[in-house]
């Protein structure tokens, strides 16, 4: 490439205004290929194991999972916790990322929301179905109700966590649709009379690209952006909240909110380019998906990664320092205890491989990367892992010592919220624009492929 | 008929079903049988009727009270005396009667003999009468038939046999009931050839036989272990299941209090970890056969004052010290031995003093001698009729199975065991809350039996079928009040009438009198010179031996029993062969590792399990499993895709060791040495309820801040001493909230003494029959879910192979500063204005968020629906409290049900509340006295008291959880406390 500008161009190839809305347009318009149908049907199958498992488990009690009084959350809450954290990429690039400026996102944004969305979702089911009796989670929400003066408790964390979760998904969800407005017209004119057209119709909110219009969608959305930055951070502090005000050692830590932040913007940045990595490739989207994306998106999973693993080494740090005996130990017992092989997987994963990206060769390889984003998603799996059922299996008393082990179940319901998550990803990359059209012709080089022509 | 409202006009006409699901009073309806109170009207009419035909002439029938008696009010309980039937040792009970159903055997407080404490066996002996795998009327030849065709069907049989001259044995366990004695007796004299024979499944018939030897009469002298200064146990688990445990574990503590004048001392001479061992001062490991050497050692060292062996002589030194204060007790089933042990007491001056020969215990009273012979007979197909009443020969006899080669075998049981399933008669045995008896537990002391619900089915108990076969067909009431008038009234030396002598007796549930003079010829007889030591074989040593709470086969059935942890291995739901730490080591064995027993043309296979503190040439199986009863649990817990069973390969909890016993030169015997042990590969599932055995951390694991944990604390005699008991004041520590959980009326608390506490475990199962606690099988113990709201806590310290032992009982602390309260997203957890930390049910989602902050992990979860629809087994829940659905968390409450009923009794008088009227169901059984319940705010209390204890420290305290149970440190001695910190 001819190329040689300080900051390389963010949609490769000469594409003209009319291709962008071609390629974009055009997996949407046509009856999806073998390879969609292909892994609609693997995701579809897993769904529906994860929802005979789900069915089984409510109907039978909760002790179809592995769990025992001594180890009350496990792979539930892991999955929980795994799946907020996939879902804070979305809003560090649509709204952190818009609000610096940083034009590379548009590349990436719409389907960094979508999988927000949907990781929430998958997140959203966990702390209902790990209940014991989740026919009345309800009464988590303070609703009106007839039971006198009894209500929900606002010092629980799990009570500000039904809070911080529903919010981080209703602000997301409508980010995502505000900005999906003008891309919905778009499709809507090209749309033939019918069923679709009137569809688009509707949701496209009878947008009429005047002058006027884009100035307050612009408003609005970047009022929006304003609104949902302190999601990014508040989201999993929340979170992180339901380990830290508790009294087990290796969950009581003033470090965990920051932290985990960290740790989910990593994960979400993996999980992003995992996706995207595919998309590009199978959506034929290699001139909007392209090496600039690569370049900044593994700077970032290489800078969270690295916060990652310096909290880990001050979690060890804090417990020497602190000369307490119970946390000591479970720092000792985590590193070298029966779950050794999972904290190890996890320091491997989140602190070791993502170092690679450094060189920036590795940066550049898409084969590199897409290994890296996998290790790193099992490594931010693990995290959780580690953090939860290592903390809570040697407590204080010795005598409730136990052990965890997945049972069926909890193992076909982890594989379900894949199932969902990459089902609903599917759909989405068939009825949507999976690329912000109007914001890619925003950053065009328009001209350049004029003058290379010549 | 009420006036009917209504709401509408159609309403009127068409009158609305009320909504049944929602308002139904029999909330446990069995879909297919009939509900509940059509049961008992069924019972009442059918079984009224048979018995009306029988011989009961009491009450005949059961009707709803139309008019309500006086003194009646539903919902209030009655308590009866009574005494209890678990065991031969007689303690007398309380039973709880609610609305005409008794749901609780308590201790009662005046017994002379149990003071008020019952062990878990006693506790858990309700589930025997509300079973529904009992023999529910009699059988002859395979078919059910009615009292009348089994007494004419047995009246020809005897009259065949009294015509013959045929031999007829009755065989039973101890019987010290002095009426059923004299009708055994009565029934006997009409044959020729009848004798009565009795043996122990735990015998101890050994003691008995060297009494005869020494003294000149076969008895079983009374142990005063309150009397004591200075304690031997040789290889006799005295606080766990030798003789009376509930009597020895009172006596025990009251001379093990280290606040008093004086503390025993103890030693304990044993091959396996025992409880008994577990509490002990100086703790002697020894092979079985060792033993004896030992005691001839002791019995030198003990008249001459020095011995080689520097254990042997430090405890007869510390017996010479204590003449006529120290007590040698010793469970050996060698005659030889005991004699020597006799002769120990003799010259020490025990006899007379810690040892009654005067008002000796009828409490052991098996010969197994006469079970020698009587099993030659019936290996010679000598025996015409063979009645067993209350045992099961052919499971617990070596060489057993004979007992079918009677020409008719007679079994009178309660449930079809070995015995009974090849017997030619089944005769359905009564409960003994269902009918009447009495009992002779120490002589002078005859306390009575008294029904307290009327048979569940057509049941009758031994002593009214022994009458009707002996032509008196009278009720069991007339029998006993007879033999009390012309046996017992006259001895009592009572200045009332007998009419009100026996309503006095009937209300105590026993009375005192005098008892007949033994021929006084003590201390004559010299004990023979020293026997040889046993010829030794070599390779493994069996030792057969009880569980505390399960001590043989009859209470095999009995599901409470069954899922409580054994104290100190913490398994339950089986037996294994336990090995010693190197032993397992040199075999290569570890928990659940199969090994193979082989021992005199007797194989077992069983899984190991590692024992600390255990001689490493020994394998010790516990008796009482792999028995018929056991085969009923084959549905106990939650069923789903991942569960596993609770019963092996051979349908039955665990396997039976009987095969390992010998009957042979006249005793039982529970060892025998030259056994192969073998490791198979294969591998089975132990239910472990504790994983982790020390307050030490792993090896690799230690952290730098300190290994061991304080959550049990130790001091030593010297040091509390030094205190004189009363610890410094401390300045309260500074709370964020100043008074956050005001308590102004009451402030319950709770103080365990952990000195005293000896993990007998009685606590654990009065706690599950007070409060509706689920049973949940093997596979749910396995996965740690035990629903057990009391657990005991055991931990190690010291070497493997020589540990000492702590035992913890662990409950809800009931925090101040809650850290489970916070948690709760819903308010399902709360701190009441007495100080208690309550769990509401029906409000709890299940998060189990409260339990993983619970840093004692006393919280328990309903995994699944545990509570099942068994009508009958059903009828033992207690009214007062909840039966739990799936899904909800729960936990201690300080028996919360008596709390409020103490409050509403004393609102009711205008008594204030005094100390001592609240009992929490723990409390009340603990034969140890190591629990004490009480109300803070009261300064004058006991808790209080305990409270400003210098023993006394609080688990956790440093994570200002502020938790109201207190613990008393254990006391130990200075030796142990040396090793102790050598090992951490």
């Amino acid at each position: 490439m001819a190329d040689i500008s300080l900051s390389p161009p963010l949609v490769v190839g000469y594409k003209k205004i009319s291709d962008v809305t071609d390629d974009i347009c055009r997996p949407m318009e046509r009856w999806p290929g073998g390879t969609w149908w292909m892994a609609f049907a693997v995701a579809f199958s897993m769904l529906l194991l994860g929802a005979v498992a789900i069915t089984y488990e409510i109907a039978t009690g909760i002790g179809t999972w592995g769990l025992n009084p001594t180890v009350g959350w496990a792979m539930g809450i892991t999955n929980f916790v795994f799946w907020i954290g996939i879902g804070h990429a979305g809003t560090l690039i649509s709204a952190i990322l818009f609000l610096f400026r940083q034009r590379w996102r548009t590349g990436v944004n719409r389907a960094a929301e979508a999988m927000t969305l949907f990781a929430v979702m998958c997140a959203g089911l966990f702390p209902i179905i790990h209940m014991g009796r989740p026919w009345f989670g309800y009464w988590i929400f303070p609703y009106p109700n007839f039971r006198g003066s009894l209500w929900m408790n606002f010092r629980s964390p799990l009570a500000w966590d039904a809070f911080a979760i529903s919010t981080y998904f209703l602000i997301s969800l409508t980010f995502w649709y505000v900005g999906l407005i003008p891309d919905l017209a778009t499709v809507r004119d090209r749309a033939k009379p019918g069923f679709r057209k009137t569809i688009f119709s509707i949701f496209s909110l009878g947008w009429d690209g005047a002058y006027r219009t884009w100035n307050r969608y612009e408003l609005v959305y970047l009022l929006l952006a304003g609104l949902a930055t302190p999601l990014v951070v508040s989201v999993h502090t929340i979170v992180s909240w339901d380990f830290a005000t508790a009294v087990i050692p290796g969950w009581h830590a003033t470090i965990f909110p920051p932290y985990f932040v960290a740790g989910a913007i990593f994960s979400g940045m993996a999980m992003v380019l995992t996706l995207m990595i595919i998309a590009r490739k199978v959506m034929g989207l290699e001139a909007y998906i392209n090496l600039r994306h690569l370049d900044v998106m593994s700077k970032l999973i290489v800078l969270t990664g690295s916060i990652v693993g310096f909290s880990y080494m001050t979690e060890f740090f804090t417990a020497q320092y602190g000369n307490n005996m119970y946390e000591q130990f479970v720092f000792l017992n985590r590193a070298m205890g029966p779950f050794a092989w999972a904290y190890w997987t996890m320091v491997s994963c989140n602190v070791i491989i993502p170092q690679f990206l450094w060189f920036r060769k590795i940066r550049h390889s898409w084969t590199l990367v897409f290994i890296i984003t996998i290790f790193v998603n099992i490594g931010m799996w693990f995290e959780r892992f580690v953090i939860i059922v290592t903390s809570l299996h040697r407590d204080y008393l010795p005598s409730s010592w136990a052990s965890y082990t997945p049972t069926s179940v909890e193992i076909a319901i982890l594989i379900g919220s894949f199932g969902l998550f990459f089902t609903l990803f599917l759909i989405f990359c068939r009825l949507l624009p999976v690329i912000a059209i109007a914001e890619i012709k925003g950053v065009l080089k328009h001209g350049a492929h004029i003058e290379e022509a010549h | 008929m009420p006036e009917k409202f209504w709401t509408s006009f159609e309403h009127l006409q068409a009158p609305v079903e009320p909504d049944l699901a929602e308002f139904s009073d029999t909330p446990l309806r069995n879909e297919t049988g009939p509900d509940r109170r059509g049961f008992l009207k069924a019972a009442g009419f059918s079984f009224g009727a048979a018995m009306l035909a029988g011989c009961t002439r009491i009450v005949n029938k059961i009707e709803p009270n139309l008019i309500q008696p006086e003194g009646f009010i539903p919902g209030r309980s009655v308590y009866y005396a009574s005494t209890c039937n678990a065991c031969s040792a007689g303690c007398g009970t309380l039973v709880k009667v609610r609305d005409g159903r008794p749901i609780k055997v308590e201790g009662n407080p005046e017994h002379p003999v149990s003071h008020g404490a019952l062990c878990a066996m006693g506790q858990a002996s309700i589930l025997g009468l509300y079973d529904s795998h009992r023999v529910m009327q009699p059988v002859v030849e395979g078919k059910n038939v009615s009292w009348n065709d089994a007494d004419a069907f047995m009246r020809n049989r005897l009259e065949e046999v009294r015509k013959s001259g045929g031999a007829v044995r009755l065989l039973t366990a101890t019987v010290h009931s002095p009426t059923e004695l004299a009708w055994i007796s009565r029934f006997l004299e009409g044959f020729r050839n009848g004798r009565h024979v009795q043996y122990d499944a735990l015998s101890s018939s050994a003691i008995l036989d060297a009494h005869q030897q020494t003294h000149g009469s076969r008895f079983l002298p009374r142990y005063r272990f309150d009397k004591a200064d200075v304690i031997v146990g040789i290889d006799a688990d005295f606080l766990g299941t030798w003789i009376s445990p509930v009597e020895f574990m009172r006596g025990y503590s009251a001379s093990r209090n280290p606040n008093g004048s004086r503390y025993a001392w103890h030693a304990q001479v044993e091959p396996r970890m025992s409880l008994s061992g577990s509490k002990a001062d100086r703790r002697v490991m020894l092979a079985p056969w060792e033993l004896a050497v030992f005691v001839n050692d002791l019995a030198d060292a003990v008249r001459t004052g020095n011995s080689k062996r520097a254990e042997v002589a430090e405890i007869a030194n510390r017996l010479r010290a204590a003449r006529g204060r120290g007590l040698v007790v010793c469970g050996l089933q060698d005659t030889a031995a005991q004699q020597q042990v006799n002769s120990i007491n003799e010259t020490l001056g025990n006899y007379g003093a810690t040892i009654e020969t005067a008002q000796a215990s009828r409490q052991k009273r098996g010969d197994d001698r006469a079970l020698e012979s009587l099993m030659g007979e019936l290996r010679a197909g000598q025996v015409d009729v063979l009645i067993t009443a209350g045992v099961n020969p052919v499971y617990d006899v070596p060489g057993g199975e004979v007992a079918a080669k009677a020409k008719t075998l007679v079994a009178h049981a309660l449930r079809m065991d070995e015995t009974a399933a090849k017997a030619q008669v089944v005769l359905a045995g009564s409960h003994s809350l269902e009918c009447w008896s009495d009992s002779e537990p120490v002589e002078g002391i005859a306390g009575i039996v008294q029904p307290c619900i009327r048979p569940l089915f057509q049941t009758r108990s031994c002593l009214e079928t022994l009458a009707a076969w002996s032509g008196k067909p009278e009720s069991g009431l007339n029998l006993i009040r007879d033999q009390w008038q012309k046996e017992i009234f006259p001895k009592a030396k009572s200045n009332l009438a007998f009419d009100k002598f026996w309503e006095q007796s009937l209300q105590a549930g026993f009375a005192g009198f005098e008892p007949s003079p033994r021929p006084k010829t003590a201390g004559t007889a010299r004990p023979a010179a020293a026997p040889p030591p046993a010829a030794r074989q070599e390779g493994f040593d069996v030792v057969l031996y009880a569980k505390p709470a399960l001590f043989e086969f009859r209470e095999a059935y009995n599901p409470w029993l069954q899922e409580v942890p054994d104290p100190i291995s913490k398994v339950a739901w089986d037996n294994y062969a336990c090995l010693g730490p190197q032993t397992a080591e040199k075999l290569g064995v570890t928990m659940g590792d199969v090994v193979r027993i082989e021992c005199g043309g007797q194989t077992l296979e069983l899984p190991a399990l590692v024992q600390a503190g255990q001689s490493e040439t020994v394998v010790a199986v516990a008796l009482g499993y792999g028995s018929r009863l056991s085969e009923r649990f084959a549905k106990v817990g939650p069923e789903w895709i991942e569960a596993r069973p609770t019963l092996n390969d051979k349908g039955q909890v665990g396997v039976s060791g009987t095969p390992l016993m010998s009957l042979e030169g006249g005793l039982l015997r529970y060892s025998r040495s030259g056994a192969r042990v073998s490791k198979t590969g294969k591998k089975a599932d132990l239910a472990c309820t504790q994983e982790h055995h020390s307050l030490t951390a792993p090896g690799h694991l230690r952290p730098a801040a300190g290994a061991t944990r304080p959550i049990v604390q130790e001091t030593t005699l010297e040091e509390v001493r030094a205190s004189g008991g009363h610890r410094p004041k401390e300045a309260p520590e500074p709370q964020l909230w100043e008074n956050d959980h005001p308590t102004p009326n009451h402030r319950w608390a709770m103080v365990v003494d952990l000195n005293a506490c000896t993990g007998c475990s009685a606590c654990v199962v009065a706690c599950q029959a007070e409060n509706n606690i689920p049973v949940v099988g093997k596979d749910e113990m396995r996965r740690k879910r035990e629903m057990h709201w009391m657990r005991i806590d055991r931990y190690y310290s010291g070497s493997p192979e020589d540990p000492q032992v702590a035992h913890q009982p662990m409950l809800c602390q009931h925090c101040e500063n809650a850290p489970c309260e916070t948690v709760c997203p819903v308010l399902a957890t709360v701190h009441s204005e007495e100080g208690l930390n309550q769990q509401i049910y029906n409000r709890c989602v299940g998060t189990r968020y409260c339990a993983n902050n619970c840093p004692y992990k006393v919280r328990r979860f309903n995994w699944f629906q545990y509570s099942h629809e068994d009508q009958i087994a059903n009828l033992v829940l207690n009214p007062d409290v909840t039966v739990r659905s799936r899904g909800v968390m729960e936990k201690c409450t300080f028996c919360v049900q008596r709390i409020q009923e103490a409050k509403i009794e004393s609102q009711r008088t205008g008594a204030p509340l005094r100390d001592g009227d609240v009992k929490t169901a723990c409390q009340q059984t603990c034969p140890a006295n190591a629990i004490i319940f009480g109300d803070l705010n009261d300064k004058n209390s006991n808790v209080s008291r305990l409270m400003a204890d210098d023993r006394r420290f609080k688990v956790l305290e440093e994570i200002n959880v502020r938790p109201s149970v207190g613990y008393l440190k254990i006391v130990r001695s200075e030796a142990q406390r040396d090793t102790e910190k050598e090992n951490g």
